[in-house]
């Protein structure tokens, strides 16, 4: 495709090649139309919009009668689960592939600069596997219950839905999210950059309940949850956290989880890292000491510059990003009044505030936050001003309610050296220059 | 505008000929009946298929890869499928499959509304279980079999009278049962660094090594050097400070019941829980061999195990983040002039260029 791609057009300035810009445009949409292949119309029918309310032609698209004005369309039931518009073919998980070895041990990222509100659909929360997706009978599949408990338990799903349940929207973060950006800019684009992020309703049992069923014996100070997929993923958690807001979740935006996020059950644990969040959960085991598994000692432990291992940092720290513009969605209107989109979210809780600055951190104004105000939920922000023309280095810098700050780079770094892989919580930068295009760049 | 795609007939059919030969025999199909069958799933919204299968949204579908495509008796096609398959193209492997990969691009204006298996794999299998079903709906009996076993447990029990139900005395709510002994042996493997968890038995790194070469080399490498970009899982010693460090079993990990923990529920990959509890005891010791932690000859036992302590252990520490100065909550961020002079670039992504292309 040549005529559709994300790349930013010069900005035209007389009426000419304003006019030969919408009927190009015009034209192509819709033989792409016609043909069902019109994949990546989004951006170039956006821009095109933005100018035609300066050409003196009328637009076709009003003038005359499109085939969608006319003809029927499908019935019911053509798409029994409906799937998004042929449009938003680009609004897609997409992976990295050089990060890793094998898909099945892998990661891909959500498409958050394609996103708005702060719920992410099912479809488009990002995954991050470490034995493929098991797909799992629902009826085949049990849960346990043992060590320090009166009485070890089986439950099955259908035991699950018995129990009282709770809505509730929590972000899903992975540690490693924004772990390719220690050492500089590196990936252009903030699907992934932060897209190890989704944001979700979810629908569950909380965890004291099953844990009372089973009665926890007064040595009980820590639990293992551990997945029922081929890496048999455990973590260990404490006691107090699993009786706090834990959750065991069936259900996902209203309706059951999707096999790559757990189906037909996983652990909920709001505000902590996503990999504490097993999967496929077959067993809860509780104990009196943590049980430093893989992925507690060998992964998701923060190497330091002086060679010492922070290990159990499982908060989610305070963070931000400008979701667009963005390098995979830059301005494309030319100056003028701008809306600046973004995301914000704190495993403490609340988002108190968002703020924004154009200059590169010299000056930040506040940002508007809009839509609910969950708990460990992520929160949206805009920013809506003048554009005039000229090159931005756009910022984030989100406070919460606690008054945790999220950090510039260089003071992350300052503190812990390069090497921790997890817990980048960074004020991320996009340059945009006057042509619109937005680059992920480090500023001094 | 780039090039439209041709029509689907003309670029896929031509084809047809040498695709087949890349599909190869029909004992490709065999084997992958049964996972056709569940991958089928996806389809049976809008095809029927089985004795009595009638038209739906979409045509049913039994011995459709003995049909002349558009063709079955009163189902009403679309013109463009219509138009797409003549004259006469007869379903077979190839042709099913370049179909199916992505329907509504391959047949603009066609009434499939369906996004395609995008997998070339599970297009196979799909396509060795319509191949198993006959005009009459009748699965080939091999394959019935299969099937129906995998099924057997999902049958629907007789209906049972609420008030006959017994309630468990457990608990609060009295939900669940309880787990009997086996059961928790079977799943309960968690190995801790006391101790706890670890089986009775031994193994040597003699024996690990033969384990080793056969069933984990191909991936973590001869030396445990990593083959490609698979995990490395010796040496590395002392470079936590360098530049790149290299993290391993040896000079990361703080815990050797990590070790056998990790390889016993997890290893080999795609083959987890495939060895004996001694041979992850054999494997366990040939990884402290690799790091040169003991001899080629040395044995692990579950009496001995606690005794072998990892040189990294004490150089892990619990969260302090709290503690750096951002986080501290006492400071309120600047909003003006907070960085002398303009911002200038100091790092560019683009240099690097190893962001995934857009399409
Ligand atoms: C959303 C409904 C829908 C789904 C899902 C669907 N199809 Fe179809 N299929 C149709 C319709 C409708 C047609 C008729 C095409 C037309 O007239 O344009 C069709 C046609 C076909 C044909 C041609 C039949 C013939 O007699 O020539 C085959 C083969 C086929 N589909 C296979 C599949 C397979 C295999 C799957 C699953 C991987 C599938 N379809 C999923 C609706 C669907
Ligand atoms: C097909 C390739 C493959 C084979 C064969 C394989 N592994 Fe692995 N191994 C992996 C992958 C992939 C991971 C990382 C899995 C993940 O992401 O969770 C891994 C992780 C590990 C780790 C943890 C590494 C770390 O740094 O955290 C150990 C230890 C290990 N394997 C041991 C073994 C042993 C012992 C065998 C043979 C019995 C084996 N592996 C066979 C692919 C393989």
């Amino acid at each position: 495709m040549t005529d559709f791609d994300n790349d930013p057009k010069p900005i035209k300035t007389t009426a000419n090649e304003l006019n030969k810009d919408v009927i190009k445009n015009t034209v192509s949409r819709r033989s792409a139309i016609k043909s069902g292949l019109a994949l990546m119309g989004g951006t170039a029918i956006a821009a095109s919009t933005g100018k035609i309310a300066n050409a003196n032609t009328p637009d076709p698209l009003i003038t005359e009668v499109q085939d969608w004005n006319r003809y029927l369309g499908d019935g019911v039931d053509a798409r029994p689960y409906g799937m998004p518009s042929q449009f938003e073919k680009d609004a897609v998980r997409r992976d990295v592939a050089w990060l890793t070895a094998d898909a099945k041990s892998s990661v891909n990222f959500t498409p958050l600069h394609k996103l708005e509100g702060v719920i992410t659909p099912n479809g488009l929360c990002f995954e991050r596997h470490h034995g493929g997706i098991a797909e799992i009978n629902p009826t085949d599949h049990r849960l346990m219950i043992n060590g320090l408990v009166d009485t070890p338990l089986v439950f099955t799903l259908e035991d699950l839905k018995r129990f009282p349940r709770e809505n509730k929207v929590y972000f899903l973060e992975c540690a490693a999210n924004s772990g390719m950006e220690w050492r500089g800019a590196q990936l252009n684009g903030c699907q992934f950059t932060h897209g190890m992020v989704h944001n979700v309703m979810y629908t569950g049992v909380p965890l004291k309940y099953l844990l009372a069923e089973a009665g926890v014996k007064t040595a009980g100070k820590w639990v293992l949850p551990e997945g029922g997929d081929a890496s048999h993923m455990t973590r260990s958690i404490p006691l107090e956290k699993c009786l706090d807001d834990c959750l065991v979740a069936t259900h996902m935006n209203g309706e059951a989880l999707r096999p790559e996020q757990g189906y037909p059950m996983r652990l909920v644990v709001p505000g902590w890292e996503g990999n504490m969040w097993v999967k496929w959960l077959r067993r809860i085991e509780i104990g009196d000491k943590p049980w430093h598994q893989r992925e507690e000692t060998s992964k998701y432990t923060d190497l330091l510059e002086d060679g010492l291992a922070r290990r159990f940092t499982w908060v989610m720290d305070v963070k931000s990003v400008i979701t667009n513009p963005s390098p995979q969605a830059p301005i494309n209107h030319g100056k003028g009044h701008t809306v600046l989109s973004g995301l914000a979210w704190s495993g403490h809780g609340k988002v108190k505030r968002v703020d924004v600055s154009i200059d590169g951190g010299r000056n930040w104004k506040p940002a508007r936050l809009d839509g609910p105000s969950w708990s460990r939920s992520v929160h949206r922000f805009y920013y809506d001003f003048n554009w005039d023309g000229s090159e931005m280095f756009l910022q984030s810098r989100a406070v919460d309610e606690f008054g945790h700050v999220q950090p510039t780079k260089d003071a992350l770094r300052a503190e812990r050296g390069v090497n921790s892989i997890y817990h980048n919580n960074s004020i991320q930068t996009w340059h945009i220059k006057p042509d619109g295009s937005a680059e992920n760049v480090e500023v001094s | 505008m780039s090039k439209l795609k041709q029509p689907f007939g003309f670029a896929i059919f031509k084809a047809a000929p040498l695709l087949l030969l890349i599909f190869g025999s029909n004992a490709l199909f065999a084997n992958d009946v049964e996972k056709g069958e569940k991958l089928y799933r996806q389809c049976a919204g809008c095809h029927q298929v089985g004795p009595g299968a009638s038209h739906a949204f979409g045509p049913q579908l039994n011995g459709v890869m003995e049909r002349v495509a558009a063709k079955v008796e009163g189902y009403d096609f679309s013109s463009a499928f219509t138009d797409a398959m003549a004259p006469d193209v007869k379903w077979n492997a190839s042709s099913l499959s370049a179909f199916l990969e992505s329907p509504m691009t391959n047949i603009p204006g066609t009434k499939m509304a369906f996004p395609g298996v995008k997998s070339e794999d599970d297009r196979a299998s799909i396509i060795a279980y319509l191949a198993a079903v006959d005009v009459d709906g009748k699965l080939a009996t091999t394959a019935e079999a299969a099937i129906s076993a995998d099924e057997s447990n999902t049958e629907k029990q007789p209906r049972v009278l609420a008030a006959d139900v017994e309630i468990p005395t457990h608990g609060v709510f009295h939900l669940g049962r309880v787990a009997l002994a086996e059961e928790v042996a079977a799943w309960d493997i968690d190995v801790r660094p006391d101790g706890e968890g670890l089986p009775k038995g031994s193994g040597d790194a003699v024996a690990g090594g033969i384990i080793y070469d056969a069933q984990c080399a191909a991936c973590h490498g001869d030396f445990g050097e990593g083959t490609g970009r698979w995990p490395v899982l010796a040496g590395g010693l002392g470079t936590l400070t360098d530049e790149r460090p290299e993290k391993t079993i040896g000079s990361y990990w703080p815990y050797l019941s990590t070790v056998y923990d990790y390889v016993r529920r997890a290893m080999p990959f795609g083959n987890a829980r495939s060895l004996s509890d001694d041979d992850v005891y054999s494997v366990t010791a040939y990884l402290m061999y690799l790091n040169d932690l003991v001899d080629e000859d040395f044995e692990l036992t579950s009496d001995n195990f606690v005794e072998f302590r990892l040189p990294n252990e004490e150089n892990f520490i619990t969260d302090n983040r709290s503690e750096e100065p951002y986080f501290s909550g006492a400071v309120e961020p600047c909003m003006t002039d907070c960085i002398p002079g303009v911002a200038t670039v100091s790092q560019r992504a683009r240099v690097l260029d190893v962001t995934p292309d857009q399409n």
